[in-house]
C-alpha cells in the first residue's frame, strides 16, 4: 500500500513535459524536463552493473577473458580481465541478498547450464522479459510525451509503457511488464512498477533468480556528464563481457561521443525471494546508428550453436 | 500510377528534404510541418475489429476472402473484413501474375482443407507492411519531429518510419522494411522498400507473395467519425464492449476523428498492376491491451510451440 501512496503523492496534473516544448515545467514546480530521447546502448552481456556500494545483483561465477575494453576497442583474447561468460550462466547462488528458496534457483540453473544443456530464459524462448530482466538489453529507445513514456527494446520489439504522474490502480492486474507509473523529480526521471506477471521462466536476470508478485522495482533514469558517468562504464566493463568487435544487435555505441551518458539506477525488492532490496546502474552511451530489429522467432544463432531448426509457434487451428 | 518506380526515382519520393529537427520534440498539432501547414494529429491508439484489407473506392484492389462451390466456382464474400473462416483468397483477381495466383490457390486449398498455413503473424514474427495492418487489431502511434513511430497491438511488431529523409542507396532487407515518410497537408504519407522475403512472407492473410521489389506507399489521415464508424460496419465489424484478447475496446463515441489508411502496393515480380486497399481505424479507450505471440491463447489452445534454445544463445 505504501508504493500506492509513494506515487499517488505524485499525482498532480502533466505540464507539457515534451522536450519539444523546451523548457516547460514539470511537477517539480518549475525544474526542467530532462531530454532523455534517442537511442541508448549498453553493450554488454548480461548487464547490470554492481553498484558500487550496498548490495547488489546476483553475478556470474563462470568468468572468461573481456572481450573489449571501455572503449569498445578489442582486447587480446588472452587478457587477464576476467569477466562473466555468457556462454556459463552460473550465477553466484551464495549472494546474500538471495533467500534460501532463491538461491536454490539460482544454483539449479547454474547446475543446467554446467551441464551444457543450456538453462531456458525469457529471451531464448521468446517470452516477453520483465523488468529489471529487460534492462540487460543492448539497446533501448525512450520516447517522453507528457502523460507517457514508451520504452522500445530492440530484442523481439519489446515495448513498455509508463503513466506519468498516476498513482498505480488499487488493485493491479498482473501483467507481462507490470503496472509502471513515473515522475519527475528535478532532473531525475523516476519509475515505479509492480503487478509483473509470473511467466513461464520467472527470472530478474539470466541467472535464474526468481521473483514473486511482490516484486516491486524502483527505477532512476538521469544524464550524468562524460566525465562523471565513466565510472558506471568502468564498473561495467569489471563485470560484463563486451564482445569483440561490438554487438550485432541493436544499436552500436558512438565511442567517440564525450556527451552526457544516461544512468538509470535501479532497486528490487521482493520479500519472497530476496533478504534486503538491492540496486545496480546500467550507463548507456548514445547509439551510433540506426536500430536493428532482432526476431526471436528467427533466432539464427540457435540454429548454429545447436545445428537444428527453430521450433517457431504454430497454429494448428485458425486464429480467429 | 504508371509503373513500378525506379530506386532512385523512390529515393525522390521519399523527398530529400533535409529538416534540421531537434531530434527529441513530439509533434503538436500546433507546430508546422512545412510552409506552415499543420500536422494532423495521428498519435494515440486506434483500432479495429476487423481482419484484412477494405476495398479502395476506386481501382484495382487487394485479394479479398472468397468461397469455393464444389463445382471450382469462386464466390467473392459480401464484405471484406469480417472474422470468418477459412480464409481462402480469390485466386482469380487479376492483379495476380499466374506464380502468385498458384500460391494464393494452394493456401486457399490448404486452410479449406482444416490447415493453418505459417504467416508471420500466427508464427511471431515481425511484420511488415501492408501484412501488419490486415490481422492487427490495432496500432499505437507515436508523432516526433523526426520519426514516427508504429506500435501494432501483438508483440513483436515496432515499426520506425523517419521522416524527410530518403531511403538509402542499398537498403538492408529487414522484417519491416525501410520506412521513410512526410506530411502532405493533413496526411501523412509512409514509403516502405527494402522488406525480406522469408518463407512465410506475404502482402496479405491469403497467401499472396512478395518479391524484393515490394513497394507500399501508406497515406494516413484523419476522417469524420461517423464515417469511419460506418466504414467499419460496412466492412464487418462488431462493436464489442468487452473484446476479446488482444484487441482494445473501440470508442463509441463518433464525435471523435476515425484514421484512414489508403495504401499502394507494387511489386512487379507479383503483381500484373499496382493495387490498392484501405483500412479504417477508431480510437481505442482504457489502457493499452497486451497481446503477447508466445502466449496468444488461439496458439496455445492448439499445441502450439515457442521457439526453445538447446544452448545459450552468447
Amino acid at each position: 500500500m505504501h508504493r500506492r501512496r509513494y506515487f499517488g503523492l505524485a499525482a498532480i496534473l502533466a505540464v507539457a513535459a515534451t522536450p519539444a516544448f523546451g523548457q516547460a515545467a514539470g511537477p517539480s514546480a518549475g525544474a526542467a524536463i530532462p531530454d532523455f530521447s534517442g537511442i541508448w546502448a549498453h553493450p554488454s552481456f548480461p548487464g547490470f552493473e554492481p553498484p558500487a556500494s550496498g548490495p547488489g545483483p546476483v553475478v556470474n561465477t563462470s568468468r572468461r577473458p573481456q572481450g573489449a575494453d571501455v572503449e569498445g576497442r578489442t582486447l587480446p583474447p588472452t587478457n587477464s580481465i576476467l569477466v562473466s561468460n555468457p556462454a556459463r550462466l552460473v550465477g553466484d547462488y551464495t549472494n546474500p541478498i538471495l533467500k534460501p528458496r532463491a538461491a536454490e534457483a539460482v544454483k539449479r540453473h547454474g547446475q543446467l547450464e554446467l551441464s551444457g544443456a543450456g538453462a531456458p530464459t525469457p529471451t531464448i524462448q521468446c517470452w516477453p522479459e520483465p523488468v529489471p530482466y529487460i534492462f540487460n538489453g543492448v539497446a533501448m529507445e525512450m520516447l517522453q510525451q507528457p502523460d507517457k513514456i514508451t520504452f522500445l527494446y530492440p530484442n523481439d520489439h519489446q515495448a513498455r509503457r509508463v503513466r506519468m504522474n498516476q498513482p498505480h490502480p488499487a488493485k493491479v492486474t498482473p501483467s507481462w511488464y507490470g503496472d509502471s507509473v513515473g515522475r519527475y523529480e528535478g532532473d531525475t526521471l523516476v519509475i515505479d512498477t509492480v503487478g509483473v506477471k509470473i511467466g513461464p521462466f520467472p527470472m530478474v536476470d539470466f541467472y535464474g533468480t526468481p521473483y514473486t508478485e511482490a516484486l516491486h522495482v524502483v527505477e532512476r533514469y538521469r544524464l550524468l556528464d562524460f566525465d562523471v558517468g565513466k565510472e558506471g562504464l568502468e564498473r561495467d566493463v569489471k563485470e560484463n563481457r563486451r564482445p569483440p568487435g561490438g554487438a550485432d544487435a541493436g544499436s552500436a555505441p558512438d565511442y567517440s561521443y564525450r556527451g552526457k551518458l544516461l544512468q538509470l539506477q535501479f532497486t528490487v525488492e521482493d520479500e519472497g525471494v530476496f533478504t534486503m532490496p538491492w540496486t545496480a546502474t546500467i550507463t548507456y552511451r548514445r547509439g551510433g546508428e540506426a536500430w536493428r530489429e532482432v526476431a526471436c522467432a528467427e533466432n539464427t544463432r540457435e540454429l548454429a550453436i545447436a545445428g537444428r531448426a527453430a521450433a517457431v509457434p504454430h497454429a494448428d487451428k485458425p486464429d480467429f | 500510377m504508371s509503373g513500378i518506380p525506379t530506386q532512385s526515382s523512390r529515393r525522390s519520393f521519399a523527398w530529400t528534404i533535409a529538416c534540421a529537427f531537434s531530434a527529441a520534440a513530439f509533434v503538436s498539432p500546433a507546430m508546422a510541418a512545412d510552409g506552415g501547414s499543420p500536422i494532423p494529429d495521428l498519435g494515440g491508439q486506434w483500432g479495429r475489429d476487423m481482419l484484412f484489407f477494405e476495398p479502395p473506392p476506386s481501382g484495382p484492389g487487394p485479394i479479398v476472402n472468397s468461397v469455393r462451390k464444389a463445382d471450382g466456382t469462386v464466390v467473392l464474400l459480401n464484405q471484406c473484413c469480417g472474422i470468418v473462416n477459412p480464409w481462402a483468397g480469390n485466386d482469380t483477381s487479376p492483379i495476380l501474375k499466374p506464380e502468385a495466383a498458384e500460391a494464393v490457390r494452394k493456401y486457399g486449398e490448404l486452410v479449406s482443407g482444416g490447415t493453418v498455413a505459417q504467416d508471420l503473424h500466427n508464427t511471431c514474427r515481425p511484420e511488415p507492411p501492408p501484412f501488419v495492418m490486415a490481422l492487427h487489431f490495432g496500432v499505437q502511434i507515436l508523432q516526433r519531429d523526426d520519426e514516427v513511430t508504429l506500435l501494432y497491438l501483438l508483440y513483436n511488431t515496432v515499426r520506425h518510419v523517419r521522416l524527410n529523409a530518403p531511403h538509402p542507396d542499398n537498403p538492408a532487407p529487414s522484417w519491416q522494411g525501410h520506412s521513410v515518410g512526410r506530411y502532405e497537408g493533413d496526411t501523412l504519407v509512409v514509403d516502405t522498400v527494402g522488406i525480406k522475403v522469408a518463407p512465410v512472407s506475404t502482402v496479405d492473410a491469403f497467401g499472396t507473395p512478395h518479391s524484393p521489389a515490394l513497394h507500399v506507399v501508406e497515406r494516413y489521415r484523419l476522417i469524420d467519425g461517423e464515417a469511419a464508424a460506418e466504414a467499419q460496419r460496412k466492412h464487418g465489424a462488431i462493436y464489442r464492449s468487452n473484446p476479446a484478447y488482444g484487441r482494445g475496446t473501440i470508442d463509441p463515441d463518433t464525435g471523435k476523428k476515425g484514421l484512414q489508411v489508403e495504401f499502394t502496393v507494387e511489386d512487379p515480380g507479383v503483381f500484373t498492376t499496382p493495387w490498392s486497399g484501405r483500412v479504417t481505424y477508431r480510437r481505442l479507450i482504457g489502457d493499452w491491451p497486451e497481446a503477447v505471440c508466445a502466449e496468444n491463447p488461439h496458439f496455445l489452445g492448439t499445441d502450439a510451440t515457442i521457439p526453445t534454445a538447446q544452448a545459450p544463445d552468447f
